[in-house]
């Protein structure tokens, strides 16, 4: 290979030719050479690259298909009837075409991460340099997932730049094979959709490690600091300036602008969804304050909306409401469009005088502005928001009805039931309606937390019923007391942490990680969330949280008045509940599995993905919750979870993401593996029983994730405490004991302590086991030995004498 | 007598293949006709005392039971048949005749439905329809298209009287 490196140099005999050298075939691995570091057989997979991976994952975990819509109109052929699997005019079968659809959406959520990753990457190298080092803390591994997938062990902005070009150009390849004409089988469909779902955890952390080394976000710190979150927390009396969206590259210049000309507390700046987090993170790497506030998830945007609160409403990207500039509009609330990517049909007004924006926005010339030069959007969207402020006092601007508004609108409903059946929940409006003819606006409130305010019921309703301003106008009371405590997004878990609690995680003494993310689409409500974290907290797990289940956990307290957030620590320890940040930061709780190969395990991480995802799959429990998932990015996150073996619960609206991939206990022969001491089969415990599946109530979702922590390298003491969570929180939540619990015994010192007497009895007398009773041991009946120096892995390669 | 055929209004998938709308009296003869059938329960249920009667009735005909999400919390020690299991897996396992069934007495041919979120079950049914020959009955208060035979959208109270007339048919 060449010796010359990436960059410029000219010739000398050559007079003003300039030659630019881009990359370099085996650049990756001559860098690696160079640094002493040994690069595995995969940098920058293709998509056949970790293909025998896939399939390995896929024999045990089989898609399951459930169709949203059983046509195909992807073409004009069609459009085709696939029920029964059949096959379309193209050839494709149903199960094929519900793999595609899985692959379309897996893929455009990690393009609107990776989009996003691309745009704040460009913005930061135009304001900082390629040469900015990334700095995200105490930490060697920097990019675990970059690391591991492509093998690039980025140091600077700029070389980050090249994982970039790598993940939109797969995203690019794997759009393609969605055209017609293109894949046919549902296999290979999946083993896209985790290679998509890999990609988005690259995008992911790239967006995130370029924003925590530029803006001065917390790097690694458990300390970092509380913020207020909630609708309750906003003071309306003061100008109100809101931020929708999940990319804060612009927002920045809104909150330099604030704090330069001392408008702190002269107005109040706050944010939904993950913009809203990022807010919080920035500038407080230095011991500084937060200097936003939190109102919360997409389910309050259009509530926040409505109540008539916001001055002026400013968007960026993603999980921005549709409807955001006409609900704007009907309340004198000028929008602000900051990003490609949701421009509204607003008039482009990025190269006008910032005084000329204000005063056409501020007279109602136009109903708002899209305004991409950062600089100029610093300056228009607080002086608007004080100049709105007194406008929109004068004109007395009424949001909601009034209590007399509520009885009239009540009576006004016929009892069609067309609301409810058009509500994602079907929540019991009719009664509200039935109860609030007589002046009983109660159930009304009842709706309040369960509602995620999508305006279906509006829109359903034939007598024009504002069903969700009723909802919100009696619920006044509950919203101003939600008012609660979010620790802002720490980033990473660093080096330092996997050292210390690496092996704990590997042996199950720390019974597992739960990993709470995604969208706030819950099936009853936000304080599940809460009734979760808690209790497996107080279980010793790790609870790692993110997004939008990270704000609506603040929302809640205990009966001392604490948030969670305030009565756990969060280092990363067993019984620490850690807020990692937005939704990009979600690429730090897969990066924390990576680490614990890579640095407990010393495994070689740089293009060896295939291994580090065969370490995690056998031995680390860790199971992922998104409860309250809606979007395609969701579907991306859990893809790349489940490509590293990491299991994913979603809750019942889930469902309609149309494929999981659920494995089946009663096949001995899928539940083996290798022992890599010496390539021998040994069976293994059906846990993860699934890498992705459904919940339909936390009660049943307690016992599973207790259930699919459970690992192959569990040590005694590990199983044991793993398998007492299982049975506890089956006893306590379904009130009874599992019926598989025994198939986890491999001895008796697998057993609780407490219990163990009792258990052996009943292994004794209902499974046949037999055992020693003055030992008090298990004789024979296990269907697994006990082994702590057993190696199990999936890939025969990585046995000894195979290589 | 209920007539539970009226509205059949779909508000969730689409597809050509549609559900069979029931009357309750012809409902309870299919099941007394099958050969293997499994009542599927539902967490929903837990939101009615009624409910939960209505279902321990049919159980107490002979018809197994699998418990999903946590309704099982309500079936325990009413001299009924009820085992737990996630209704993801279940629909999962119910089209693979390797399984051996919630008792290991081999697969089931009639499915029956009650207590469920309307459209986690619509999915639920969407798999058991495109991918299984399983005769599913919906006993629903919600019109679930994807299932073979269903009773329309209903009224609660009238959903009760015409689970009660299903009873008295099986």
């Amino acid at each position: 290979m060449s010796d010359i490196p990436n960059g410029l140099f000219s010739i000398d005999e050559l007079e003003n030719v300039q030659i630019t050298i881009g990359k370099i075939v085996g650049a990756i691995e001559q860098k690696a050479k160079e640094e002493g570091v040994e690069v595995g057989p995969t940098p920058k997979p293709g998509i056949s690259a970790l293909r025998d991976w896939d399939y390995k994952l896929l024999s045990r975990y089989k898609p399951v298909y459930t169709p949203v819509c059983d046509q195909c109109c992807y073409c004009t052929f069609g459009k085709c009837d696939l029920t029964g699997n059949k096959e379309g005019a193209c050839g494709i079968n149903m199960e094929a075409h519900q793999a595609r659809e899985t692959l379309l959406r897996v893929i455009t959520g990690a393009a609107a991460h990776s989009g996003h990753g691309r745009h704040i990457l460009h913005h930061l190298i135009g304001l900082y340099g390629r040469d900015k080092p990334i700095d995200v803390g105490p930490s060697n591994l920097l990019a675990p997932n970059t690391q591991a997938v492509t093998g690039i062990r980025p140091e600077t902005l700029g070389d980050l730049e090249e994982v970039m070009d790598y993940v939109e150009e797969q995203l690019t390849q794997l759009l393609a094979t969605i055209h017609a004409g293109q894949e046919g089988a549902a296999i290979d469909f999946e083993s896209k959709i985790l290679h998509g779902g890999m990609l988005d955890h690259v995008g992911m952390e790239v967006s995130d490690i370029a924003q925590i080394s530029c803006m001065g976000m917390p790097k690694s710190d458990p300390e970092a600091p509380l913020v207020e979150i909630g609708m309750g927390c906003i003071d309306s009396s003061k100008p109100v300036l809101v931020v929708i969206g999940h990319n804060v590259a612009g927002v920045t210049n809104i909150m330099d602008y604030i704090q330069d000309h001392g408008l702190e507390d002269k107005m109040e700046l706050a944010g939904l969804c993950c913009t809203a987090i990022d807010m919080t993170r920035y500038q407080t790497d230095r011991g500084g304050k937060p200097h936003a506030k939190v109102i919360g998830t997409l389910a309050k945007e259009l509530k926040m909306i409505r109540s008539g609160v916001p001055d002026v409403i400013v968007v960026d990207e993603q999980c921005v409401r549709a409807d955001v500039l006409d609900e704007a509009k009907k309340l004198s609330i000028p929008v602000i469009t900051t990003n490609e990517k949701i421009m509204y049909g607003l008039r482009n007004r990025s190269a006008d005088r910032p005084q000329d924006i204000i005063d056409d926005l501020s007279s109602f010339k136009e109903p708002g502005a899209l305004i991409l030069d950062f600089d100029v959007l610093g300056q228009v969207a607080p002086e608007l928001t004080l100049k709105m402020s007194k406008i929109r006092d004068e004109m007395g601007i009424k949001a909601l009805p009034s209590d007399e508004d509520l009885k009239e609108l009540s009576t006004k409903c016929v009892m069609c039931a067309a609301c409810e059946m058009d509500c994602p929940d079907n929540l019991p409006i009719m009664e509200a309606m039935k109860a609030g003819v007589d002046g009983d606006f109660s159930k009304f409130e009842y709706l309040h937390d369960k509602c995620i305010a999508c305006g279906r019921c509006d829109q359903a309703c034939p007598k024009d019923i504002p069903i969700l301003n009723m909802i919100e106008q009696a619920s006044q009371k509950l919203i101003r007391e939600e008012k609660g405590l979010m620790r802002a997004g720490r980033g990473q878990i660093s080096d330092p942490e996997i050292r210390e609690e690496g092996v704990n995680l590997v042996l199950g003494t720390t019974p597992g990680i739960i990993a709470m993310v995604g969208c706030s689409n819950y099936p009853d409500g936000t304080k599940d969330l809460y009734r979760v974290a808690d209790e497996m907290l107080k279980r010793n797990y790790i609870v790692v949280i993110s997004g939008c289940s990270a704000m609506d956990l603040g929302m809640y307290k205990d009966e001392d008045g604490e948030t969670l957030y305030e009565k756990y620590p969060a280092k990363f320890l067993a019984g620490n509940l850690i807020n990692v940040g937005s939704c990009v930061s979600n690429s730090h709780i897969t990066g924390t599995a990576i680490k614990v190969a890579a640095i407990f395990a010393q495994r070689q991480v740089s293009g060896n993905y295939e291994e580090i995802a065969d370490y995690i799959t056998n031995r680390i429990g860790a199971v992922g919750v998104a409860w309250g998932a809606y979007s395609q990015k969701a579907s991306s996150i859990a893809s790349g979870c489940n490509r590293l073996g990491i299991p994913v619960v979603v809750g019942p609206h889930g469902s309609k993401y149309r494929r999981a991939l659920i494995g089946k206990p009663y096949n001995e022969e899928d539940w083996k593996v290798y022992d890599a001491r010496d390539g021998s089969e040994m069976p293994i415990p059906s846990s993860p029983e699934f890498l992705l599946t459904t919940a339909e109530s936390i009660e049943e979702l307690l016992p599973m994730l207790a259930k699919n922590c459970i690992r192959p390298s569990d040590n005694n003491m590990g199983r044991m405490i793993k398998l007492t969570h299982y049975m506890e929180l089956s006893q306590k939540y379904l009130g009874h004991m599992p019926a598989d619990w025994y198939k986890f015994v491999r001895t008796e010192t697998d057993l609780p302590l407490a219990k163990r007497e009792d258990l052996l009895k009943i292994l004794e007398k209902d499974h046949g086991w037999e055992i020693d009773w003055k030992r008090k041991k298990i004789l024979s009946g296990p269907s697994m030995k006990s082994d702590v120096s057993a190696q199990p892995t999936n890939v025969k390669r990585l046995c000894k004498g195979e290589c | 007598m209920v007539d539970t055929t009226k509205n059949t209004q779909i508000y969730s998938t689409w597809g050509r293949k549609m559900a069979k709308p029931v009357n309750p009296n012809v409902a309870g003869k299919v099941i007394s006709k099958a050969k293997r059938p499994l009542l599927v329960v539902g967490s929903e249920i837990l939101m009615d005392e009624k409910l939960v009667e209505k279902t321990i009735s049919i159980a107490k005909k002979g018809i197994p039971v699998a418990a999903t999400g946590h309704s099982i919390t309500a079936l325990m020690n009413k001299g009924i048949d009820a085992k737990y299991i996630n209704v993801h897996s279940l629909a999962t396992f119910l089209g693979d005749a390797k399984w051996g069934g919630l008792d290991g007495q081999g697969s089931y041919d009639t499915i029956l439905f009650l207590g469920h979120k309307k459209y986690y079950l619509d999915q639920v049914l969407s798999g058991l329809k495109n991918f299984t020959d399983l005769k599913t009955l919906a006993i629903e208060r919600h019109f679930m298209q994807n299932a073979t035979l269903s009773f329309g959208n209903l009224r609660p109270e009238v959903h009760l009287d015409a689970l009660d007339e299903f009873i008295d048919n099986i």
